[in-house]
């Protein structure tokens, strides 16, 4: 019996139990209080929780930052809400110089369990309101960064990331928020009691035997719709999510392409410096790396405006669906 | 209740404790900017004795001092600085990033990225209901950040009981601060935030405590935030190796010469509270333990280099 939430309302869930579970957990950011957030993931948490645990917040990203350092350090732990990924450019400081490294630099004295949760990915909200960001927290040694791509992961990774002692950056897809169970051909089963989903454990959303691929957040719904269209033409075609980049399941990828010889990596981040080619290099370390390699990712270009422009520039099933004929030699 | 004849004792050992570190400079031990509070001594020395080990503390890449009036351990600090595997922070850290979780001490070596950190810790406070304060001490160059007009204007709608301790050296490296802040003060910015804001000559000791007992205990009776505003003078570089050529040699010798540990002791003599051999028994004794301390320090081991790999994530990694 599938409970038909949209992916906001399963963090709300996941929130509201994870708060009811432990007192030390509180809530901070813009509009996360008597809104319950511009996307509803903090959804009735203020009336449950009362200002103080659930706080609207000035715009002041350092400031809120920092305050969650301040918190974590004072034994709370903290989920920040910064509403759009694209924000964090404001607040980078908090988040690299102390939420990533005071565990380290305090010699392990000190524990920074802090959620920075957020959303990234394109809607045709343009250049600074569509980023996904992740390959830059993942260069960034200290954060575990999750992304996950449907309702029931969406509650078991949040659920996750708030017990996690570590900082975790959550990135949530802004097109998967408001998407319900209903329109998603997995992930619909989302428990109504409180349960994980262990952070750095990928997941074969649809297993095949051809083409591998990896890919994470709202892209996996892309490539599950390309891997629809292609077995009609006779391929099977394997996905792997990775729901979180660090850590990162080589493992999983490793012993999917072992058996398929062909690694699509799909990324809605920017190509250069980044996931994709993390995966190719430590796949070739471990000697592991198939003969027929391709990656998608947005070609290092800012997201443009004109949905016109998104569409050329941002993966979706058809351009997946595309160069996986390609890759397979098909037309 | 502290004497003026502890608060002495206290600045004392704080420079006693810089003149230390300054040694490991040429030797090598220490790399990296040391950056010495030498010539403040009296700002953090007026801080000491008010605040409990449930208050916090954020300090900056020029903390010495501030640690040892919070009550850090010092040879633990001084192992940090020399970096041993024994430091506070086992080596992980350096002289900037000093963290003792049981007195709520942390310091950073962002100019201006205490101040959110301190409004977290007494939004902490607030949601515990209990009445301890968070204090972060900064220099003159963090009352133009960001950090810090978010912070302030957090600290003041919320009514927070934070208290910014701004250690006004005048020099931000080379910038004097006439010619990087639009008000005369720092004190006069602090209506904008609804906090109280106090200036205090930095070089007394007993006018720094008065002012902080005062904010301290304001802000433990909901009274909102506090700056306090102490001049001083930084009698050394920016850092060991600063050429330091912005400031003319005519200024420094004049400024220097108003020592806040000279003018402690002057006024301990003058008032009688301690005789001068009184206070040179107890300089001579500091001194020693200093140097004990040093050589001790000096006879532990460096991190061992497998180690550096430590400590990144609190959870085993696959």
């Amino acid at each position: 019996m599938t409970r038909n939430l949209n992916v906001s309302q399963c963090i709300a869930e996941a929130l509201l139990q994870e708060m009811e579970a432990d007192s030390s957990v509180v809530v901070l950011g813009e509009d996360v209080g008597r809104h319950g957030g511009v996307f509803g993931s903090t959804r009735g948490l203020q009336k449950i929780f009362g200002a103080d645990r659930v706080l609207d917040t000035p715009i002041s990203e350092t400031a809120i930052t920092g305050m969650a350092v301040g918190l974590a350090m004072d034994g709370y732990r903290p989920v920040l809400e910064i509403m759009f990924v694209d924000f964090i450019g404001v607040c980078l400081d908090q988040v690299y110089n102390a939420i990533a490294k005071n565990h380290y630099m305090s010699g392990g004295r000190v524990r920074m369990p802090i959620v920075i949760k957020t959303a990234g990915g394109c809607i045709g909200s343009g250049a600074q309101h569509s980023q996904c960001l992740w390959g830059t927290f993942a260069h960034l040694p200290g954060l575990k960064v999750v992304a996950p791509s449907n309702p029931r992961d969406a509650k078991g990774l949040l659920a996750s990331a708030v017990q996690s002692d570590d900082p975790v950056v959550f990135i949530e897809h802004k097109k998967l928020l408001l998407t319900r169970a209903d329109d998603f051909p997995f992930g619909t089963n989302v428990p109504l009691e409180r349960f994980t989903i262990p952070i750095g454990e990928a997941s074969i959303v649809r297993p095949g035997d051809d083409v591998s691929i990896v890919t994470l957040s709202g892209t996996v719904l892309a490539a599950y719709d390309a891997a629809e269209r292609l077995a009609e033409e006779g391929l099977s075609v394997e996905v792997i999510d990775l729901r979180s980049v660090v850590p990162l399941d080589m493992d999983t990828i490793e012993q999917s392409v072992n058996r398929t010889g062909r690694l699509l990596i799909v990324d809605e981040d920017y190509l250069s410096f980044g996931l994709s080619g993390e995966i190719i290099a430590r796949l070739v370390e471990r000697g592991a790396l198939p003969a027929s390699v391709r990656r998608l990712a947005v070609p290092d270009v800012p997201i443009p405006g004109a949905i016109t422009l998104e569409e050329a520039v941002v993966p979706n099933s058809d351009s997946i669906a595309k160069i996986l004929r390609a890759m397979c030699g098909q037309r | 209740m502290i004497t003026l004849t502890d608060r002495y004792g206290y600045m004392v050992w704080m420079r006693r404790f810089e003149l230390a570190c300054l040694e490991g400079v040429p030797t090598r031990e220490i790399h990296g900017e040391l950056h010495s509070g030498i010539g403040q001594e009296a700002i953090a020395a007026g801080m000491a004795g008010f605040l409990r080990s449930d208050d916090a503390m954020s300090s900056t890449h020029r903390n010495h001092l501030h640690a040892i009036a919070k009550g850090v351990d010092m040879r633990a600090m001084l192992a940090e600085i020399f970096e041993r595997e024994t430091g506070l922070c086992g080596g992980f850290g350096g002289h900037m990033h000093l963290f003792d979780p049981s007195l709520k001490f942390s310091a950073t070596g962002i100019v201006g990225a205490g101040v959110p950190v301190t409004v977290g810790h007494a939004h902490a406070a607030r949601l515990r209901g209990s009445d301890s304060v968070a204090v972060a001490v900064i220099g003159d160059g963090a009352v133009n950040t960001g950090a810090f007009h978010e912070a302030m204007n957090v600290a003041g709608v919320m009514r927070l009981p934070v208290i910014v301790v701004v250690e006004n050296n005048e020099w931000a490296i080379s910038v004097p601060f006439s010619a990087a802040s639009a008000t005369e003060t720092v004190a006069e910015r602090a209506p904008a935030w609804a906090a109280v804001g106090e200036r205090v000559d930095g070089n007394d000791v007993e006018a720094v405590a008065s002012a902080f007992g005062a904010a301290v205990e304001r802000g433990r009776h909901g009274g909102g935030p506090t700056i306090i505003e102490a001049t001083c003078y930084r009698f050394r570089g920016h850092f060991e190796g600063d050429a330091d050529v912005y400031r003319t040699e005519a200024e420094k010798e004049q400024r220097r010469a108003i020592d806040p540990l000279a003018l402690t002791r002057d006024r301990l003599i003058a008032t009688q509270a301690a005789s001068a051999d009184e206070l040179a028994a107890m300089e001579n004794a500091i001194s020693q333990a200093v140097e004990q301390m040093l050589a001790s320090v000096r006879a532990d081991a460096l991190p061992a280099a497998d180690t550096a790999t430590h400590h990144i994530f609190v959870e085993e990694m696959p």
